[in-house]
């Protein structure tokens, strides 16, 4: 359950989001937030006990990004519970939502 | 000509800035300059799709997106709130600004479209209120600890 805890606060879902699809910087972690170095620390150290998020070095730099397998218990979670017919509805919310925001930039 | 429609609304502010248009935006795009001026606290992602949310007094939080990003001379953002208020919820109306060099200076106009007419005064004293911050700050003044940090101020100053 180490998991659902670490995604329970809104900040470290925040990093999550931040690390969607790329691999940043602990530094350019911590400079997308205007609170202090240590507490985004503190908050990586949880997403990493809870295998959220993976870590590797290069030279002096700590490079993060998305753990997979630490994802897929949460999505295993979700899958078991969500019944048949609201993943239909969730697929259908998610294409809508995808067009909106394609046709975001656009429309005035 | 087809009046404005009377589900959305523009809101529009110009002001001239004491600082060069890369000092003003950055303003817009980093979390510990931002929050000078507006904001107890933000998380700033400045790429098309990445986070834009900002707390301007501490009372409610403010969730949006950047859309587009042209340093330093454009930024559009949506904007919403993060609990129900002021007739706005996330992802509803949407910000764009952008900057002029003038002289020394920086031409900054700001649009706030799509918002809902009850919602316009609001936002208007909002944008009314902060933005003449963001000009002292980006022109290394100090505009002193935000009155809109007590609730009762901006409550009485809203008329909410």
């Amino acid at each position: 359950m180490e998991v659902f805890e670490a995604v329970a606060q809104p900040k470290r879902r925040e990093i999550l989001r931040l690390l969607a699809g790329r691999e940043l910087g602990a530094t350019e972690v911590a400079s997308r937030f205007a609170v202090t170095q240590p507490a985004i620390s503190q908050h990586l150290k949880v997403l990493k006990r809870a295998g959220l998020i993976n870590e590797r070095r290069e030279g002096t730099r700590r490079l993060l990004s998305l753990r997979p397998e630490g994802l897929l218990e949460l999505n295993e979670f979700l899958a078991e519970i969500m019944p048949a017919s609201l993943g239909a509805l969730k697929r259908a919310a998610e294409k809508e939502e995808s067009a909106n925001r394609g046709a975001g930039a656009k429309r005035n | 000509m087809p009046a404005p429609s009377e589900t959305e609304q523009v809101f529009e502010y110009e002001i001239r800035i004491a600082a060069s248009a890369e000092t003003v935006f950055e303003h817009f795009t980093d979390p510990a300059k931002m929050v000078r001026w507006m904001g107890t606290e933000a998380t700033l992602d400045p790429r098309p799709g990445g986070i834009c949310r900002i707390n301007p007094a501490g009372h409610a939080a403010m969730s949006g997106r950047f859309v587009e990003v042209e340093r330093p001379r454009r930024l559009v953002f949506t904007w919403g709130w993060e609990i129900e208020l002021l007739a706005t919820p996330p992802q509803s109306t949407i910000v764009e600004v952008s900057l002029t060099p003038d002289g020394e200076g920086t031409v900054l106009r700001l649009a706030h479209r799509r918002l809902k007419p009850d919602a316009v005064r609001y936002h208007r004293a909002g944008w009314e209120h902060y933005l003449p911050r963001l000009a002292l700050v980006a022109a290394g003044e100090d505009p002193g600890t935000d009155p809109w940090r007590d609730l009762p101020v901006v409550t009485k100053e809203l008329g909410i």
